[in-house]
């Protein structure tokens, strides 16, 4: 095989090894917390055991004598040096017109505290021991007030109130669609389905937990801290820290152990460790603790929903209607509010062509934790509603689940279409998913082993997902710096963030086909904002808008070449041709090598900038199908068969998409089966606060995945083609499974189970939960 | 403090720790092995699993001297002497058995262990024996797939 054959081995499509993996699994990566700088500092939180309280007084003076402590900061003293709160941007209203309505979220807490694990003071030592138990030390005088965990209740009157800005406790609302042609789709409606529904509060949990180190020296602040968002980041820190440039900050991030969403923007500690980096001197790290991240980092979801679906006689979708309580915590941000009042939204019609809407969503303020991005953010919870209503209409109407669902699919012939929400999608053939997605699983096939589970005492059940999502978060700008290096590599610099899912190698594979060099010659540089500042990393962005960047930067680095070997060799532009790493005059046996030509170069490297803009949001889209086994005698479920197809448009890395699909299905699995964060209703206390008390998947899980891809329909908003994949296995694998658990128990044993009494199951689906259910109690209801 | 001297990676290792001091601790910190890594505080995450005598151990549950005497296998000494990586870290690339990598030391001392103790092990084994050690990115599929092909390569190597 020749040099240039060899190169394309490694190109788009192929699947390759990842250039990130030996460093990792020889224990060469650098995550945060590997930093160990001489003379660091440790800092420890003193967190809030309180949901609501007035804070009456600290006393710090037995922790700042303890041995090793270097300095105690309390909300009091921030506020005092100016440090500012977290802005909120004013995209969001309430009712009453008045902006969203959010109490200040403040590095440490001031005046009162407002959910459990709330970050009330900090303590810098010479050792992690030293601060923590500094820490311990430190006394915190609060007086409780009322509290409330619950959204519906936080509405009732006389509710107590979180924060005297909104007294109604309501944050923001947005009401979507057409309320009266909705109401008139239902007056004449042949069938109407109603379903209560709980997307319950979620932890992302990336294995690696949050870590922030900051030192300060001439004059310039240095954060390492495992993020998404390296440059939103440094925005934040210069938001809130009274007199630091832009220019003075720069934020730097190494390997990230997972990120799923929770690692997008600033956090306090962030900007608490980044101060007493500020006013000491010396490096500062913070390095949390589980139990920390179950309590102060971002959940995901949290959401109940009261959802109404009209349909015709022959099962044509009419209308929808949603009103959705978001418990968004006690300090929403403009992200978390989003996600519930607009991007959920967006996709809630899905792949039907349903003509009018009514959604109505509250976000609502509690004493629990704030919300914000986990691994679909807004698309899981909607799609989940959707295609709860689909199953429920199916089984009233006597239909085939998949008929019904395909009775109502956008048309290609549709594309592009403007779905009831205003939201357009380029592409997307959603009756050919299904088909694929039907064969792949066997459908036809189904009853003979639901015979078969019976036969072993098992109640089998089936279920769907058809869906589609929106990716890109609305930032599609993005650009690459090529620096074409005399050592012999080729850097690309990127200010989208690696978070584990691969990207620098999808990112290598685009400069592969077009550099034709092989790919140990390229390098990804990201995480530092002292070379690229931009969106970063979230919203299955990274590959359609940077990965085109990569592509566009790279064509326009050999164009740029082209001409500096023309004057090298004395030859017009015109006659000269690139190959493999080399560029030559047609015809002749003159030439001269890319990395030849760029040790000519007076810095001794040819460096190209350019960037590429997408033209909307991508539609990546699928079928799931779930099948599960249920045991009456416990009423555990397993998952026995799971097979998707999915459109992602051009794929780049084969290996790795199949990876996110089928890791996100199993976090997917993990909402619908056992994951749940958990706070008691009377004292706001975490009860899910560790890895104990909140369920994982493990890795007894399903395993036996049937994966495919339809390639055949590319996006069109993009140079490349592609469409997001990262938040497609959480987004589909829900609803999937769980429409899968209400067929099995509404069956039962001879066909003779709950019937449409199933769809009353909420998750998470636990063995107890569903045991209950089949005898009869599924729970207090939803708006209880 | 007392002294310990215990064996890491190969090598003798003689130092002070406080009697608090855990095995991870005294791994990342004094010994420089990052690549043990630390998920949690209750021992469920297995990110710190090592290898004690042979056997993996989570390495945030056991003190440093109780290490005293004992040899340490962490994700560094996992590598052949010259560099050529253990059939483990080699299949975890192959299959993908990674994605963001945090897990992934302690998965594979994990696999190693069990791999000693039961060289041709079925899926089901597989899963059990990496029952306590978690990730989020990759499902576990492509971990256990990672783990299979470990086992027949070093059967086939040991034939």
């Amino acid at each position: 095989m020749n040099a240039p054959q060899e190169a394309r081995r490694f190109g788009s499509g192929r699947a390759v090894r990842r250039i990130e993996d030996p460093a990792l699994v020889q224990g060469q990566g650098r995550f945060t917390d590997d930093l160990a700088p001489a003379g660091e500092l440790f800092m420890a939180f003193v967190r809030s055991t309180h949901a609501h309280g007035r804070i009456v007084a600290i006393d710090v003076g037995t922790a700042l004598a303890m041995p090793g402590v270097v300095a105690v900061y309390t909300g009091a003293d921030l506020l005092a040096s100016g440090i500012l709160p977290i802005a909120t941007a004013p995209a969001f209203k309430r009712a009453d017109g008045q902006p969203m309505a959010a109490p200040p979220k403040r590095a440490l807490a001031e005046g009162y505290v407002r959910f459990v694990g709330e970050a009330l003071v900090a303590v810098v030592a010479d050792s992690r021991a030293a601060a923590r138990a500094a820490a311990d030390a430190v006394v915190a005088d609060i007086e409780d007030l009322p509290m409330l965990t619950d959204p519906h209740r936080a509405l009732a009157p006389g509710a107590p109130v979180i924060w005297a800005g909104a007294p109604d406790n309501i944050c923001a609302e947005m009401r979507h669609g057409n309320a009266a042609a909705t109401a008139a789709a239902f007056e004449r409606a042949a069938h109407h389905i109603r379903l209560d529904l709980v997307n319950q509060r979620l932890a992302p949990s990336p294995m690696e937990p949050r870590s922030v180190l900051a030192s300060f020296e001439d004059g310039r602040l240095t954060v390492n801290l495992s993020s998404q968002m390296p440059s939103a980041v440094r925005g934040g820190l210069v938001d809130t820290i009274p007199g630091l440039k832009t220019e003075a900050v720069r934020v730097l991030v190494g390997d990230v152990g997972g990120g799923f969403g929770m690692k997008t923007g600033i956090y306090p500690e962030d900007i608490a460790v980044a101060w007493a980096a500020l006013q000491l001197g010396r490096p500062v790290k913070w390095q949390a603790e589980r139990v920390e991240e179950f309590l102060s980092a971002v959940h995901g979801r949290d959401v109940i929903s009261q959802a109404e679906m009209a349909l015709d006689a022959d099962g044509r979708v009419l209308a929808l209607r949603v009103r959705s309580l978001a418990n968004v915590g006690a300090y929403p941000s403009t992200t978390s509010v989003a996600i519930q009042l607009l991007i959920g939204p967006w996709v809630t019609t899905s792949v039907y062509d349903i003509p009018v809407v009514d959604v109505h969503v509250t976000a609502v303020l509690t004493n629990l934790a704030h919300t914000g991005a986990y691994r679909g953010a807004g698309r899981p919870e909607a799609i989940y509603i959707t295609e709860r209503l689909m199953d429920a209409a199916a089984r009233e109407l006597g239909l085939d689940p998949a008929e019904l669902r395909r009775r109502n699919m956008v048309r290609p012939s549709q594309m592009p279409y403007r779905n009831a929400m205003g939201q357009t999608y380029d592409s997307g053939q959603f009756e050919s998913m299904l088909d694929q997605g039907l064969a792949l699983a066997d459908w036809t096939g189904f009853a003979a082993r639901r015979d078969a589970s019976r036969t072993a005492g098992k109640l089998r059940g089936r279920g769907i997902a058809t869906f589609l999502e929106w990716t890109g978060g609305n930032a599609l700008e993005e650009n690459v710096t090529v620096q074409v290096t005399a050592d012999g590599f080729i850097e690309l610099t990127s200010a989208t963030q690696a978070m584990g899912q691969g990207i620098a190698t999808s990112y290598a594979q685009l400069a592969v086909d077009v550099f034709g060099v092989p790919i140990d010659r390229i390098r990804v540089l990201q995480g530092d904002t002292d070379r690229a500042s931009g969106f970063g990393s979230a919203g299955s962005r990274s590959l359609f808008t940077g990965g085109a960047a990569v592509h566009v930067a790279s064509e326009k680095t050999i164009a740029v070449s082209k001409q500096l070997a023309a004057d090298t060799l004395e030859a017009p532009a015109a006659d000269i041709e690139y190959a493999a790493g080399r560029f030559s005059v047609a015809g002749t046996d003159l030439g001269v090598g890319l990395f030849e030509l760029a040790a000519q170069q007076p810095a001794a490297r040819i460096v190209v900038a350019a960037g590429s803009t997408a033209g909307g949001p991508s539609w990546p889209n699928g079928c799931h199908i779930c099948e599960v086994e249920v045991d009456p005698a416990t009423g555990e479920v397993q998952v026995v068969a799971y097979a998707s197809v999915n459109d992602i448009g051009r794929i780049v890395s084969p290996t790795l998409v199949r990876g996110q699909v089928e890791g996100g299905a199993v976090q997917g699995f993990g909402q619908a089966l056992c994951e749940q964060v958990a706070y008691d209703p009377d004292s706001g206390q975490l009860l899910s606060a560790s890895f104990m008390d909140y369920a994982l998947p493990h890795a007894d899980g399903f395993r036996d995945f049937k994966t495919a891809f339809d390639t055949s329909v590319p996006c069109l908003t993009n140079a490349l083609g592609a469409k997001g994949v990262g938040e497609l296995g959480t987004i589909g694998a829900t609803p999937a499974l769980v429409n899968a658990v209400v067929d099995a128990l509404a069956h039962g044993m001879d066909g003779a189970g709950l019937g449409s009494d199933a769809e009353r199951l909420q998750m998470p689906l636990t063995g107890e939960r569903v045991w209950r259910a089949l005898h009869g109690d599924f729970g207090a209801p939803v708006f209880g | 403090m007392p002294l310990l001297r215990l064996n890491v990676n190969g090598r003798p290792v003689q130092t002070e720790v406080e009697p608090q001091t855990l095995l991870v601790e005294l791994l990342r910190g004094p010994l420089g092995l990052t690549g043990t890594h630390v998920g949690c505080d209750t021992s469920q995450c297995g990110a710190c699993t090592v290898l004690v005598d042979g056997t993996s151990v989570k390495s945030c549950s056991m003190l440093a001297l109780q290490a005293a005497g004992r040899s340490v296998t962490t994700v560094e000494g996992l590598a052949r002497a010259d560099g050529t990586l253990h059939p483990v870290q080699e299949a975890f690339i192959a299959c993908h058995g990674l994605q963001c990598g945090f897990c992934t030391p302690g998965m594979m001392m994990a696999a190693t262990c069990l791999l000693q103790v039961n060289p041709q092990p079925s899926d089901d084994q597989i899963a059990d024996a990496l029952e306590g050690n978690l990730c989020r990115c990759t499902g576990y599929v492509n971990i256990v797939s990672a783990v299979r092909q470990a086992a027949t390569v070093m059967n086939a190597e040991g034939a």
